[in-house]
């Protein structure tokens, strides 16, 4: 019997006792549901990772101040990971290229009579480099084009490497914040306030939007201003502040390297003590692309894992139901067996006529578990800080799965439908 | 020897020939011998009624001839090919090509249309064959039994002799070298079982060989040789007792 007459005719079987199919593949629904939304999940991480933490590159290492809890709040531990600490580091340390040194202040800001509450960047002569990575395009930016730093300077030009080492008081203003010093005028070549000292700007932004789907950073991108940072710890902090750095290591393959010769030259710069069980009580923080995935995934993993238990679970009870549901069909349609057979009917013919309606069931079962799936990931999501996002490749998975169980639990079926006599087939009652 | 050639092989004198057919079953420590060396010879184009009481080896024969069982010792000849050794994927093959059987309770597969019972043979012989062509055998045969008007009927929209007659039909669409009917009006109303008994000698006029089982005499009539089963003995004849 060909194919298409197999599946016709295994189709108007399955359809004859819908109530019973329809419970029979509940099993499959829910096991295929779980595995399309632990895929979710896991996808998830990936995803958030990806979009979240863009502005770390593989070869980049991410060092902040180690904050410790004291008397009731966070304070750093330690010295402060310093300005110098960073400038000093790319010689200091073979593995490390270069260094991005930030740091920022809310500050008031004015022009003339119009003034505005920002946080000031301090940033370094590359700043605008790593803006290329951060989730960001200038607006109305043609879809799929590249973009590089000189596409996000509206008007002037960015600072210099000089400007940056000698502390020169220039600034480069967002497209909103210029707008709101300048109300529309040129701001390039003027002189504006930041606090009680005069700054010159040389540059003005041009209109960025995010391109962050999930809007994570709610913050606006066009509320900026730029400092050099040396000029902002200089000229607004009465102490030295603690600066945040982003290290780019020359290989990516050695970072974890990078990351050991990095802490030598901190622990010693800021003579790091040792407790008692000989660990360091080191007063920074480093970060890396695989760390945070790794973090993100661990949280992604244990529902996964409660997913994955349930997959399991669902699809071998599923499965079970569809082999007893098969079983009682054999035996209902013992004398029809019976029948095929006398008429010429293979052995192999009936295996594969039960087969196919075991497959067919957990086939359905696996389509309407893939849209449950699909419906489930919104409510994954909010019970995994809102991080689920559907794997394309989970669909033919799932179905794929759902079209094993169908065969394993479908063979036995089918195989005892075709030892039977066919002599004690036609005389069933 | 392949199936074509097994199946190739029509040129013999007799459709069915049997030696020293013996079949014996194990019931617990017992062994029931159901058929003690049957010897019978069917000619292409007879009509042999197969009577005898129940219990006495005539639906062990039947089942043997139908090639749904194999013998525990003794020849088989169908068609001169020699099929009581043969595998159970050929014996298969032998009954899906050259056997039709005609059941007492019709045995039609509920949920399938009177032409779709009718080519169900056809489906497992002539797998590759298009449904078009075995749509049309299918309604050829249903047209030889005059239903094929009812051809999209379900069995239970039938009557008891409409759905025999869907039967012979599905006995009849393979153009098989023999058709075995075991009991064909035993569910049927004596008025319609004259008319299937009818139809079955019509077919019988046309050439077509049966072996048929019964325990009715007046059913037995319409065949043109009567052999009778008793204790797993075969004798040709009716039985006295059923001849008065």
């Amino acid at each position: 019997m060909n194919l298409i007459n197999l599946f016709r005719s295994a189709f108007r079987s399955v359809a004859a006792n819908k109530l019973r199919t329809l419970l029979t593949m509940l099993g499959v629904v829910i096991g295929v549901a779980s595995v399309i939304a632990m895929l979710a999940l896991g996808n998830g991480a990936r995803a958030a990772v990806d979009s979240t933490f863009q502005f770390l590159g593989a070869n980049q290492i991410q060092i902040g101040q180690r904050n410790s809890m004291q008397d009731g709040e966070y304070k750093p531990m330690g010295q402060k990971l310093t300005y110098q600490d960073g400038l000093n580091m790319p010689d200091a340390v073979s593995l490390v290229k270069r260094v991005e040194i930030s740091a920022s202040k809310n500050i008031r800001a004015r022009f003339g009579r119009n003034t505005v509450e920002i946080s000031a960047s301090g940033v370094t002569a590359d700043a605008l480099e790593n803006i290329t990575n951060q989730n960001v395009q200038p607006v109305n930016w043609p879809e799929g084009e590249t973009f590089a730093a000189k596409d996000f300077m509206g008007e002037g030009r960015f600072f210099t490497p000089e400007e940056v080492l000698t502390g020169a008081p220039v600034c480069v203003l967002g497209h909103q914040t210029a707008l709101d010093l300048f109300a529309g005028d040129n701001p390039v070549g003027e002189t504006i306030w930041i606090e009680r000292t005069r700054c010159l700007v040389i540059g003005v932004l041009v209109e960025m939007e995010s391109t962050d789907v999930k809007n994570l950073y709610k913050s606006d991108p066009n509320q900026v201003l730029m400092m050099p940072v040396s000029t902002l710890i200089q000229t607004l902090f009465d102490e030295e502040p603690s600066v945040y750095m982003i290290v780019h290591v020359r290989d990516a393959e050695r970072i974890d390297e990078a990351k050991q010769q990095i802490s030598t030259y901190l622990r010693e710069r800021h003579q790091v003590q040792k407790d008692e069980t000989g660990a360091y009580l080191d007063d920074f923080d480093m970060t890396t692309r695989k760390d945070i995935l790794g973090q993100q995934q661990e949280a992604a993993r244990t529902f996964s894992l409660l997913l994955a238990a349930m997959a399991t679970v669902s699809l071998v009870v599923g499965g079970i139901g569809i082999m007893n549901v098969m079983l009682v069909s054999v035996t209902e349609r013992t004398r029809e067996i019976g029948v095929r057979l006398a008429v010429g009917a293979k052995q192999k013919d009936i295996v594969f006529q039960f087969l196919i309606e075991a497959i067919l069931i957990s086939l359905i079962g696996g389509l309407v578990g893939i849209v449950a799936g699909i419906l489930v990931i919104p409510l994954a999501a909010s019970l995994n800080n809102g991080v689920a996002l559907l794997l394309p490749g989970s669909i033919p998975l799932a179905f794929g799965v759902a079209l094993l169980t169908g065969v394993l639990f479908g063979l036995y079926p089918a195989m005892r439908a075709a030892r039977l006599d066919p002599i004690e087939a036609l005389r069933y009652e | 020897m392949s199936i074509s050639s097994i199946l190739g092989a029509h040129n013999a004198e007799s459709v069915i020939r049997t030696e020293g057919l013996t079949r014996m079953y194990q019931m617990g420590n017992n062994t029931v011998n159901a058929l003690r060396g049957v010897d019978l010879t069917v000619l292409p184009g007879e009509f042999v009624a197969l009577m005898g009481a129940s219990g006495s080896g005539k639906s062990t024969l039947l089942h043997l001839l139908g090639c749904l069982d194999r013998p525990s010792a003794g020849e088989y000849w169908l068609e001169g090919v020699k099929v009581s050794s043969l595998k159970p994927n050929a014996l298969a093959e032998v009954r899906g090509r050259r056997i039709g059987f005609i059941f007492q309770s019709f045995n039609l597969l509920p949920r399938f249309s009177a032409w779709e019972n009718v080519s169900l043979p056809l489906a497992y012989c002539n797998g590759k064959s298009s449904s078009s062509i075995q749509r049309a055998r299918a309604m050829e045969a249903l047209t030889r039994v005059g239903l094929e008007h009812r051809a999209g009927h379900q069995p239970t929209e039938l009557s008891g002799g409409e759905r025999q007659r869907v039967a012979i039909a599905r006995a009849l669409v393979t153009q098989p070298a023999v058709i075995l009917a075991d009991e064909p009006t035993g569910n049927l109303d004596s008025t319609t079982g004259t008319d299937i008994m009818k139809l079955l000698s019509e077919l019988h006029g046309e050439g077509v060989t049966i072996v048929m089982v019964t325990h009715d005499p007046l059913i037995a009539r319409h065949a043109g040789r009567t052999c009778t089963m008793q204790d797993g003995f075969l004798s040709e004849g009716g039985s006295r007792h059923e001849f008065n």
